[in-house]
């Protein structure tokens, strides 16, 4: 009999091994976090201070100063929620198509979705702005969305495909025989089995357009700047403004670190769910 | 939808209907035919059972009844009325599936009154109406729980009231016994019997198990290789196999089939005659089929050799090694051993012959 007590390595290894990774991911944070609260005298110091007097002029700057960012977090927003609704909306009909309806090319199709996440964004960037550029979408909210789509839209579609395919096909069968109708057995049986399927996709792909800095900083302009291009602006030729750019960043990871937080049991699930279940569709 | 008391619960409502005809069903996946020009003439308020082994077209057979395959060709029709194309809701059909296919996000209640809500049926009415099946099915002290808190009857009870809920003129059951355990099997058996003879809902049920197809049925179609072999009642089908596939199927363990020469009054196996109750003048190849129960040890017999005694209690089946051929017979005495070696006959009159090319029954 195996007795199920970790192997005395394994109880070293890993704490040690998470203990650094978690260094490794929590180093930067911290130290943008602390950085935020320094003067920019502080900040330059050498060797760098632990112990200095907190200020909050950074944050007071980059609220309410000449160079505040809450436009900038408004724009990231507008982006974000625009850019996850859209995906949502369009990648629920499309996964659900791709996972049960019988068609010619099924098999194609599934691929070319998979297939345009392989090409690299920074390749398209120049297209996707004389076309935008042509049709008058550069610095809106639609062009920019729109690009994110791009990107989002595959990704969020294979996602959500495997969790499609997790609920029985008898079910669905079994709803058109109870009189509901093809999109009565997809509002009433399909997607509340798949809600948590969704729930992982939107935290996704609302944290990747929030985290977006190319496609913004080319499509984007004056009117559209969304946070992660503002925060670009305290650098510049002659000086860059650490203290304000820690306290912007912090600013800007916070709904991501927030979400993480909230959701992060989803996410582990939903991304184990759609790994296993969904075997070999890598 | 009618929602009232007297015909939820009486029968005339049911009297006339469910007749269902198909007509020369053809189905083709690619390449492939799934079933070959398929008929079949179900009356109302019969019992009427889709014997096969897995394979045959039965649950296909099934599907096409239900909506969900298309045909390649023929059609189908309800009460007179050519459904051929008429999508799964549209039909009055109600079907309850192998995995039973309960809502695993709606309680119990909400499963069983799925069928009528989505007919807009008012909520007091669904109420009432899931209570009084629940209660006829034994569950209603389960409604406010979730499927995945039920037990694996419990569950079948679930599927079987939200299929009986919308009292349609046809029920499909595919194999709704095979994922329970042998002694719930029996009893839902039962239950299902008289539940249906209750309802007198015409029921199309499919199922693999000749066991459940024989106890259930009031007529079988058997299923062989995408064709409709035979159709009859269990009686029919057990006494006069139409043919030797047949004839290997039905039975438990099925009939055995021995080749020999079929002349005058006799069918030589092996060197030996037995007496059979028909005559043909020319010799003629044939298949001879006995029942394992017609099986006896006799003197002057075929020679056999007993390989293996299953002892079941109240019977056995012995398997002997005979004319290059496995022949199983079915007693409640034994008087054999393994190892042992006998002569075999078989009781008079009890002889089936089938066309040895052919297998036709002569």
């Amino acid at each position: 009999m195996i007795v199920a007590k970790p192997h005395p390595i394994r109880a070293i290894a890993v704490p040690v091994l998470t203990g650094a990774a978690l260094a490794i991911w929590a180093f930067p944070v911290l130290w943008a976090l602390l950085t935020s609260f320094k003067t920019e005298r502080d900040v330059l110091a050498y060797p760098p201070s632990l112990i200095f007097t907190p200020t909050l002029a950074n944050y007071h700057d980059v609220l309410f100063g000449a160079t505040s960012i809450v436009p900038n977090l408004w724009s990231s927003v507008i982006v974000a929620v625009g850019a996850t609704f859209f995906t949502v909306v369009f990648a629920v009909p499309a996964a659900y198509a791709l996972a049960r309806l019988r068609y010619p090319a099924k098999r194609a199709s599934g691929f070319y979705v998979l297939a345009t996440q392989m090409l690299p964004p920074v390749g398209l960037i120049i297209p996707y702005y004389l076309v935008l550029q042509r049709v008058g979408g550069l610095d809106t909210y639609f062009g920019l969305i729109l690009i994110d789509l791009t990107l989002t839209l595959p990704f969020a579609i294979w996602l959500m495909v495997s969790y499609f395919e997790d609920v029985p096909l008898e079910m669905e069968e079994a709803a058109l025989l109870d009189r509901a109708g093809r999109f009565g057995a997809l509002w009433h049986v399909i997607l509340p089995q798949v809600r948590g399927g969704i729930a992982v996709t939107t935290i996704f792909v609302f944290l990747n357009t929030w985290n977006e800095f190319l496609f913004a900083v080319v499509i984007g302009g004056n009117r559209v700047r969304p946070v992660t291009v503002a925060m670009f602006n305290f650098m510049s030729v002659e000086q860059t403004q650490w203290a304000r750019l820690a306290a912007g960043a912090t600013l800007a990871m916070l709904p991501v670190i927030l979400i993480g937080l909230f959701a992060q049991r989803h996410i582990v699930k939903g991304l184990t769910v759609g790994a296993v279940k969904g075997g070999g569709r890598r | 939808m009618s929602a009232d008391a007297t015909t939820r619960t009486g029968r005339p409502g049911n009297a006339s209907r469910g007749s269902i005809r198909l007509e020369g069903i053809v189905k083709r996946h690619g390449a492939t035919t799934v079933l070959h020009d398929v008929d079949l003439a179900i009356e109302p308020g019969e019992f009427f059972v889709l014997l096969g082994p897995s394979g045959s077209g039965k649950t296909t057979t099934l599907r096409i009844l239900a909506g969900l395959e298309s045909v390649s060709a023929g059609s189908v029709t309800m009460d007179g009325e050519d459904v051929t194309t008429t999508p799964p809701g549209e039909r009055d059909v109600a079907m309850v599936f192998q995995s039973y296919a309960l809502y695993p996000h709606m309680s119990v209640a909400a499963n069983i009154g799925f069928p009528l809500r989505m007919v807009k049926v008012p909520a007091a009415e669904v109420a009432r109406a899931v209570e009084a099946v629940a209660t006829k099915v034994g569950i209603q002290h389960l409604l406010a729980r979730t499927p995945g808190q039920l037990s694996g009857g419990q569950q079948q009870r679930c599927a079987l009231a939200r299929a009986i809920v919308r009292e349609p003129r046809l029920f499909l059951l595919d194999e709704p016994l095979s994922n329970l355990d042998a002694k719930l099997r029996l009893e839902t058996r039962l239950e299902l019997h008289s539940l249906q003879r209750n309802l007198g809902v015409t029921t199309v049920y499919v199922t693999h198990d000749q066991e459940e197809a024989m106890t259930l049925a009031d007529r079988i179609a058997v299923f062989m290789d995408g064709r409709i072999v035979q159709v009859g009642t269990p009686r029919e089908v057990f006494a006069t196999p139409q043919t030797r596939a047949v004839a290997g199927f039905i039975g438990t363990p099925p009939m055995n089939l021995l080749e020999g020469v079929w002349q005058g009054d006799t069918v030589t196996v092996a060197g030996h005659a037995f007496p059979v109750g028909a005559h043909a003048a020319a010799p003629r190849d044939v298949t001879l089929g006995v029942r394992p129960g017609d099986v006896r040890v006799a003197d002057g017999g075929l020679p056999a050799h007993v390989e293996r005694v299953e002892d079941l209690g109240d019977t056995a089946v012995l398997s002997y090694r005979a004319a290059g051929a496995l022949v199983k017979q079915k007693t409640d005495r034994t008087v054999v051993r393994d190892g042992d070696d006998v002569t075999l006959g078989f009781a008079p009159g009890s002889a089936h012959l089938f066309d040895r090319t052919t297998g036709a029954r002569l």
